[in-house]
C-alpha cells in the first residue's frame, strides 16, 4: 500500500477511497480523470445491494465486482494508466479489477472534417479506436471480418487494430503485416511516421504507404477488396494498405451516382492530376526553353504578357508556386475565424497586384490558378500532397530541357510509381483480387 | 505467372519507339517501288525469328537464356552471350547518341548533346535498377499516357496523303535485298525482343497473344513506310534521313494551339526508347551477374551505363554513329539468327531426349 501511494505520488488525479462492504474494509484506486467515480460508485452500490447475505468468503465477495489478480505492482500501474479501478480488500495479496464507467474523452461520432461527401455516408471515424472498429463493424456487416488488435511501445503502450476480411483478403498479406507488427512491437507509435517505420516502410517515400480516410464508407470497400483497414489508438482516421495509384482517383461515394457520371468524374480527377503535374512545367519549358512548339500568333501573345517581367521564366514561377504554398500553408495554420483574410489577401496579391506591378505574367496567374484548382480535385489529402512536390521536378526539368524535360519527368515520375511496393503489392494494381498479388 | 499483356505491351512499345526513326528511311533508300515486298519480307523474317526463338525458350520452362546456354556447357554460353552484350552495348550507345542528336537537330539547338544523353542515361539507370517488374510497370504507364498521342499524330499524318503514289505495287528488282539501307532496316527488329528469353524466370506469357501483337504491329510497319512516300513521292522521301519525321513536321492542323506535331511525336517515341534503352541495361546485367555472381547488380547497371555515357561522349558527329551502326551489322545478324536458332535447337534435343527417357 505504501509503496503504491509512491509510486503514484505526484499525481494529484490519483485517488484512494476507503470503503467498506459487509463488514469487510478495502480501499477504491483509481485516476479520478479516467473514471467517472460518482456513476461507478452508484454501480457498486447497487451491485452490493443485490448481493446476497449469504456471501461469507472473501474470495467470492471479490468476484462479484470483477477480475481477481495476485499483488503485482507494475501490472497495477499499467492498469491505472489503462483507466481501470482497483479494489484492494484488506490483509489479501489480491487485489480486484473492476471495470469502471470512463469518463467521456473522445468526441462523438460527426461528419468527417477532412474529406467532403456529397450524398454519401455522413458519419466519420474518431479518435477512439473502439468506436472506430465499431463503425466499421456497421459498414460492414459480415460474418468474415476479422479484428486482431496488438500493443505496442514500451514507454508508451499504444492499441493497434487490423481489420481484415477473412473471405476476400490475400492470407499471405495479413501473415507479412502480422508479422510486422509483432516484430516491432518496441516501436512507439504516436504518428504514422512511426507507424511506417514500424511497419518496416522506407521513411523517404513521397508517396504515402497507407491510403488514410476518414470515411466508413471508404474503409468498408477497401475490404470487400481485399485490403486492410489499421487502427491507431487516438488517429481519427481509418489507415488502409496497401495505398494504390487508382485510390487517387476513386472513392466509392462516386457509386452513388450514375455510371457514366461516375467514369466523368473520374476522368475528371486524371485530368486534374495532369494538369497539375503538366501546365507549371510547360509553361516554363514554353516560354524559356522551346517557343517555337507554338502557334507564332500564341506565341506572341505569351511573349507580349511577359513583357517588362524581370527574371527569367523558371524564377517567376517557382517565386509565386512558394507563395501560393505559403497561403496553403497559412490557411491550414490559422483559425477558421481568421482564414478568410489570407484567401483575400492572397487573392489581391495573385489576381491583380503581382500583374500591375509587372512582376510576373498575367499567363502565370492563369497557369498557378489552373494548377492550384485542379490538385484538389484528387482524393485524399496526402495523395494531394505528394502530387504538389513532384510538379516541382518537372518544373525544374522543364527549365533545363524543355518539353523534353516535361516528359523526361513524367517517365521519371512513372518508373518511381511503378518501382514502390507494399509487402509485395504494387503501386500500380487495380485491384487486389486474388492471385494478382504481383500485378503490375 | 501470366502477364502476357505486360510483355505484349513492352514489345509493343520498344517495336514503335524504334520503327518511326530509321526504319522508313532505310526502306525507303534501299527500295524505288513496291515497298511492301521489302517491309513484308522483314516483318515474315522476324515473326519466324521470334516464334522459333519462344518455340525454343519453351522446351526450359522457368530458364532464362543464359541458363539454357550454361546447360550447354561454358564455351556455348561464352560463343553466344559475348556478341551478344558486345550488340547490346553497342545497340544502347547508337541509341542514346542518335536519340540526343535528333532531339538536339529538332528542338534543343542550345543544349549540349552530353547533356541530353546524360538525362536519357541516367533515367533508364533509374528504371533498370528498379528491376524488371517494375520497368514492366513503368511501360504500362507510359503507353497510358502516350499512346494515344502517338496514335493522334499517326492518325493526323494521313492529312496530306496522294494515293496515286502507292503505285507501282509490284515491282520484279530485289536487288533491294543486298542494299545497306534494308540490311540496316533490321536494326529495328533485332534487339527487341531479346527480352522474352530474359524474363522466363520472373513471369509467362502466352505465345500466341506475342504472335498476335507482332501481327498487329505489320500494318504500322507498312505505314511508316508508306506515309512519308504517300505524302512527298518516292524522289522526295528518299532524300530525308528521318521522313516519318519530316512527315508530321508538315502536318498543320487550325485548331491545335501547337506548331510543331512533331514535337509530341518524338518526345513519345523517346520515351518509348529509354524504356527501351532499360531493358537493353537491364539484360546486360543479367549477364554479367552470372559472369560475376558477387557483384550487386544496381552496381553493374550503374557501371555499364557510366560506360555507355564515355562512349557517347566520345563519339563526336553523326557520321560516327553511322559507321558504328555499320560495325553492328554482323553482331546484329548474330543476335537476329543465331541466337533464336540456336536455343530452338538445343530445346529441339532437350525435348527429343526427355522423350527418350520418358519412353
Amino acid at each position: 500500500m505504501k509503496e503504491l501511494e509512491e509510486r503514484m505520488g505526484g499525481n494529484d488525479d490519483f485517488f484512494i477511497l476507503p470503503d467498506q462492504i459487509l463488514g469487510t474494509p478495502f480501499v477504491m484506486m483509481g485516476f479520478v480523470t479516467l473514471i467517472d467515480l460518482t456513476r461507478t460508485k452508484i454501480t457498486l452500490r447497487k451491485n452490493r445491494e443485490s448481493l446476497s447475505e449469504s456471501v461469507s468468503d472473501i474470495t467470492e465477495l471479490m468476484a462479484v465486482f470483477g477480475d481477481i489478480r495476485e499483488f503485482d505492482l507494475e501490472e497495477m500501474v499499467t492498469l491505472f494508466i489503462g483507466g481501470k479501478l482497483i479494489l484492494l480488500f484488506e490483509g489479501q495479496q489480491r487485489y480486484v479489477v473492476v471495470e469502471p464507467i470512463p469518463n467521456v474523452l473522445s468526441r462523438a461520432v460527426e461528419s468527417p472534417t477532412n474529406e467532403n461527401v456529397l450524398q454519401g455516408s455522413m458519419s466519420s471515424f474518431n479518435e477512439d479506436i473502439d468506436t472506430n472498429i465499431g463503425i466499421v463493424r456497421k459498414q460492414s456487416i459480415s460474418k468474415h471480418v476479422r479484428v486482431k488488435t496488438f500493443l505496442t511501445g514500451s514507454e508508451q503502450l499504444k492499441k493497434l487494430s487490423l481489420i481484415y476480411d477473412n473471405c476476400h483478403v490475400e492470407p499471405e498479406l495479413v501473415e507479412k503485416i502480422i508479422k510486422q507488427i509483432e516484430s516491432s512491437s518496441e516501436y512507439e507509435i504516436n504518428n504514422l511516421q512511426n507507424l511506417s517505420k514500424a511497419m518496416g516502410f522506407s521513411s523517404w517515400s513521397a508517396i504515402p504507404k497507407f491510403y488514410t480516410t476518414e470515411l466508413p464508407q471508404e474503409a468498408a470497400n477497401a475490404l470487400k477488396k481485399g485490403k486492410v483497414i489499421l487502427f491507431v489508438d487516438r488517429l481519427p482516421f481509418a489507415l488502409i494498405l496497401p495505398n494504390l495509384l487508382w485510390d487517387m482517383f476513386s472513392l466509392d461515394n462516386d457509386r452513388n451516382f450514375p455510371l457514366p457520371i461516375m467514369y466523368a468524374i473520374r476522368i475528371l480527377r486524371v485530368i486534374g492530376v495532369l494538369t497539375t503535374l503538366l501546365a507549371p512545367g510547360l509553361y516554363v519549358a514554353l516560354v524559356a526553353v522551346n517557343p517555337e512548339v507554338l502557334r507564332i500568333e500564341l506565341a506572341l501573345t505569351i511573349a507580349q504578357s511577359r513583357e517588362g517581367v524581370p527574371y527569367p521564366a523558371i524564377v517567376e514561377i517557382i517565386f509565386m508556386l512558394v507563395i501560393l504554398e505559403l497561403i496553403i500553408e497559412a490557411s491550414t495554420r490559422l483559425p477558421r475565424s481568421i482564414g478568410p483574410t489570407i484567401t483575400m489577401v492572397g487573392g489581391i496579391i495573385l489576381g491583380q497586384a503581382v500583374v500591375t506591378a509587372r512582376l510576373v505574367s498575367n499567363l502565370l496567374i492563369i497557369v498557378l490558378a489552373a494548377t492550384t484548382i485542379a490538385n484538389s480535385t484528387v482524393v485524399g489529402f496526402q495523395n494531394s500532397l505528394s502530387i504538389r512536390l513532384f510538379k516541382y521536378l518537372l518544373v525544374i526539368l522543364c527549365s533545363i530541357y524543355g518539353v523534353l524535360g516535361l516528359l523526361a519527368g513524367l517517365v521519371i515520375l512513372s518508373a518511381y510509381l511503378a518501382s514502390i511496393n507494399t509487402f509485395g503489392i504494387s503501386y500500380l494494381n487495380f485491384n487486389m483480387k486474388k492471385g494478382e498479388t504481383e500485378n503490375g | 505467372m501470366d502477364k502476357s499483356n505486360h510483355v505484349v505491351l513492352v514489345y509493343c512499345l520498344t517495336q514503335l519507339g524504334f520503327m518511326f526513326f530509321f526504319y522508313p528511311g532505310n526502306i525507303i533508300s534501299s527500295a524505288t517501288e513496291g515497298h511492301w515486298i521489302p517491309i513484308v519480307i522483314g516483318m515474315l523474317v522476324n515473326i519466324l525469328v521470334v516464334w522459333a526463338y519462344m518455340k525454343g525458350l519453351s522446351y526450359f520452362p522457368k530458364q532464362d537464356i543464359i541458363s539454357i546456354y550454361l546447360g550447354v556447357g561454358k564455351w556455348a554460353a561464352f560463343v553466344f552471350l559475348c556478341p551478344l552484350v558486345i550488340f547490346l552495348l553497342l545497340v544502347n550507345i547508337i541509341t542514346v547518341r542518335g536519340f540526343s542528336e535528333v532531339i538536339s537537330l529538332v528542338f534543343l539547338e542550345n543544349t549540349p548533346v552530353w547533356a541530353i544523353s546524360g538525362l536519357f542515361i541516367s533515367i533508364s539507370t533509374y528504371m533498370a535498377m528498379n528491376g524488371i517488374g517494375a520497368i514492366f510497370r513503368t511501360g504500362v504507364l507510359l503507353a497510358f499516357l502516350f499512346l494515344p498521342l502517338i496514335l493522334f499524330t499517326f492518325v493526323i499524318s494521313f492529312q496530306n496523303v496522294d494515293f496515286h503514289y502507292v503505285f507501282p505495287l509490284l515491282t520484279k528488282n530485289f536487288s533491294f535485298l543486298w542494299q545497306p539501307g534494308y540490311i540496316h532496316s533490321f536494326s529495328a527488329f533485332a534487339g527487341s525482343f531479346l527480352f522474352l528469353g530474359f524474363i522466363t524466370p520472373y513471369f509467362t506469357y502466352s505465345r500466341s497473344k506475342m504472335m498476335l501483337a507482332l501481327a498487329a504491329l505489320v500494318p504500322f510497319f507498312i505505314l511508316s513506310v508508306y506515309l512519308p512516300i504517300l505524302t512527298f513521292g518516292q524522289a522526295t522521301a528518299s532524300t530525308f534521313n528521318f521522313p516519318f519525321v519530316v512527315l508530321v513536321s508538315t502536318v498543320h492542323i487550325n485548331w491545335l494551339m501547337f506548331d510543331r506535331v512533331t514535337m509530341f511525336l518524338l518526345l513519345s517515341l523517346i520515351t518509348f526508347a529509354m524504356l527501351f534503352i532499360s531493358l537493353l541495361l537491364w539484360e546486360v546485367s543479367r549477364i554479367l551477374k552470372r559472369a560475376m555472381p558477387k557483384a550487386k547488380p544496381s552496381y553493374l547497371i550503374l557501371i555499364v551505363s557510366t560506360l555507355i555515357f564515355a562512349a557517347c561522349l566520345s563519339i563526336s558527329s553523326w557520321q560516327d554513329v553511322q559507321m558504328l551502326f555499320s560495325w553492328n551489322v554482323s553482331f546484329r545478324f548474330f543476335t537476329l539468327f543465331a541466337i533464336p536458332f540456336s536455343i530452338l535447337i538445343i530445346g529441339l534435343r532437350s525435348g527429343r531426349r526427355q522423350k527418350v527417357e520418358n519412353r
